[in-house]
């Protein structure tokens, strides 16, 4: 019996931390939560507006079981509604304008009869919402002293296509809710923030005589050109400092991977391969994940900077065409089907450097370029299935995916 | 000691069939709004000027998309008659001209490898007009990827027009 038990021991504890394992959650096994709606003020349009933002922000969380009914309340009423009375817990948040138009937010939790947890809030205008909404989910979350969301807080920068040679540049919340197109007119791809406090960012126009990488500073409006190529380049990378870039560059119109350093404005070439190599990521400071098609088709490898040596990731699928990375764990999109004349479907596949296991994150349709948020907890990635594009995100520890559509056009290609 | 054994070999492979479930729960959000955006339509105009009198646009358009297979860049002979043909216009009647080759991919996959792909296709092409005589230093290359489609229907038609690469003269 002892030996059972400690092998059973040594077995949870060796997988316990693998995110490759996918642990199913016992749905019912959740917490309830039920909302209660005490704003004055705004319209039921708004009211419901906001409900429904909330109500997708607690169910991201994947705590609780969000109850989908819109309930009313006076803030300050000692009871809860009788619906909500076998809740778990409630949560009741009052909406108010004051005299310069801003959106004020009171809230607090019920559990048992009892405030457990109180917090305001306030955004400029009304319709920044979503960030008020995704603030309270983040704050509750800490208060669950759950691992932090603090994701859901950050600016997602995407590149959507309208039409053949044309697209925007739009900077939205994670949820999409919000979207303010930044760069519209031209043909302009792949956005990345150049720092962590996402107030700059690079991007590709192909609008010049040679495709141009470009520098914003949201603050000043500034545009700057950085460095051109013949063929293609984009920004695949930035490192955590801001200070060095991985660039997709085809200066003799090969595409390789190069380093590029921010300051001495110096690049260097880091593969020499006669294909294709692209997609380099950061693993680290000097190790970067990327794309090659040494194999003769499309696969994922790994390079010491600085070094020549460079090896094979990943064993699995038949065309593996890109990749991001987070620590010993690397996220990638394999082909599942291969046909010319049919749809194909192209699923992420999460792998660790420590063990052998593979787990897939999606099921159908086109799933791409997937992006690590920066504490590994969620992945967020596109997804285009039957003329419908949407930005997809992955609750990897709770095993649960998220879509959030765009209203219209593609995504081509986001950052966050 | 052998039951034990043999039973804590069942109970990990029980725990690990467990760990190895599939499903993925998948939750739609919002409502779904769809804005199907045009394709641009594809006019080839066909002239009978002779050479030394046309216009950049009238030579461009004597100048035939090449097209490519399923994930490749390399050239079919009927791709290289008309990179021949497009050679010879290159050296008589859009000798004063450079040209921009414009690779192109089907709707597979918008990452950079799709926008590599697109560039290899364009090399390829600029390598056999260099074996033709043409000078390097005229030609010019840029990859759209998927996002520069010439259709956007989802057929095996549709999808082989955009594997593709175009040719633009610039002054």
């Amino acid at each position: 019996m002892k030996i059972l038990i400690s092998l059973m021991l040594i077995f949870g504890l060796t997988f316990a931390g693998d995110a490759t394992i996918e642990v199913i959650k016992k749905v019912d096994s959740l917490p309830s939560i039920g909302l209660e709606d005490a704003s004055i003020n705004y319209g039921d349009t708004f009211k419901l507006q906001f409900f429904k933002a909330l109500v997708a922000d607690l169910n991201v969380l994947s705590l609780f079981n969000v109850d989908r009914l819109h309930r009313t309340n006076h803030y300050n009423a000692t009871d809860v509604v009788v619906d909500n009375k076998d809740m778990n817990y409630v949560l009741r948040y009052k909406m108010y304008e004051d005299n310069f138009g801003a959106l004020n937010m009171d809230m607090k939790i019920i559990k048992k009869g009892k405030n457990v947890f109180s917090k305001n809030y306030k955004v400029s205008r009304k319709n920044i919402y979503m960030f008020i909404s995704h603030a309270i989910a983040y704050d509750i979350n800490e208060f669950m002293e759950e691992p932090s969301v603090a994701w859901m807080k950050r600016t997602v920068i995407f590149s959507r296509i309208v039409g053949p040679k044309k697209s925007e540049i739009v900077i939205s919340d994670y949820t999409l809710s919000y979207q303010n197109v930044i760069i519209k007119g031209g043909f302009n791809v792949f956005p990345k923030w150049a720092n962590k406090e996402q107030n700059a960012f690079y991007y590709t126009s192909l609008d010049g005589a040679k495709p141009t990488l470009k520098h914003v500073d949201i603050k000043t409006r500034k545009v700057s050109s950085v460095i051109s190529s013949d063929g293609m380049i984009v920004c695949s990378d930035v490192s955590r400092d801001g200070k060095i870039l991985l660039l997709t560059m085809a200066i003799k119109g090969q595409p390789d991977i190069y380093t590029y350093n921010v300051a001495s404005k110096k690049y260097k070439r880091e593969t020499t391969y006669g294909g294709i190599d692209v997609n380099g990521q950061f693993m680290d400071k000097n190790h970067i994940v990327f794309i090659s098609s040494r194999l003769g088709y499309p696969n994922v490898f790994s390079k010491k900077l600085d070094t020549k040596e460079i090896e094979q990731m990943v064993y699995y699928g038949r065309s593996n065409s890109a990749c991001s990375s987070n620590g010993e764990y690397i996220v990638y999109k394999a082909r599942e089907t291969s046909n010319a004349f049919e749809r194909n479907t192209f699923n992420l596949h999460l792998i660790s450097l420590k063990t052998d296991f593979i787990r897939r994150l999606t099921v159908s349709g086109v799933n791409e370029f997937p992006r690590f948020s920066e504490d590994g907890d969620a992945i967020l990635f596109i997804k285009n299935y039957d003329n419908q594009s949407s930005i997809g995100i992955i609750r990897l520890n709770y095993n649960k995916n998220y879509l959030f559509p765009l209203k219209y056009g593609k995504v081509q290609s986001m950052d966050w | 000691m052998k039951s034990i054994v043999l039973s804590s070999v069942v109970v990990a492979l029980l725990v690990f069939s467990g760990c190895s479930s599939k499903e993925v729960i998948v939750q739609e959000i919002q409502a779904v709004e769809i804005e199907t955006i045009a394709a641009e339509e594809r006019i080839v105009n066909s002239g009978m000027n002779p050479l030394s009198h046309m216009s950049m646009s009238d030579i461009e358009s004597e100048l035939l998309t090449v097209y490519f297979d399923f994930d490749k860049f390399s050239i079919n002979s009927k791709a290289q008659r008309k990179i021949t043909k497009a050679a010879e216009l290159g050296k008589t009647g859009a000798a004063s001209y450079n040209v921009k080759l414009e690779g192109n991919c089907d709707e597979w996959g918008s990452d950079e490898y799709n926008f590599a792909l697109g560039l290899k296709r364009a090399r390829s092409i600029k390598k056999a007009l260099v074996a033709e005589g043409i000078e390097a230093s005229r030609i010019s290359m840029v990859s759209y990827g998927e996002s520069n489609p010439v259709c956007e229907d989802k057929t095996q038609e549709c999808y082989s027009k955009n594997r593709r690469v175009d040719f633009k003269l610039l002054p």
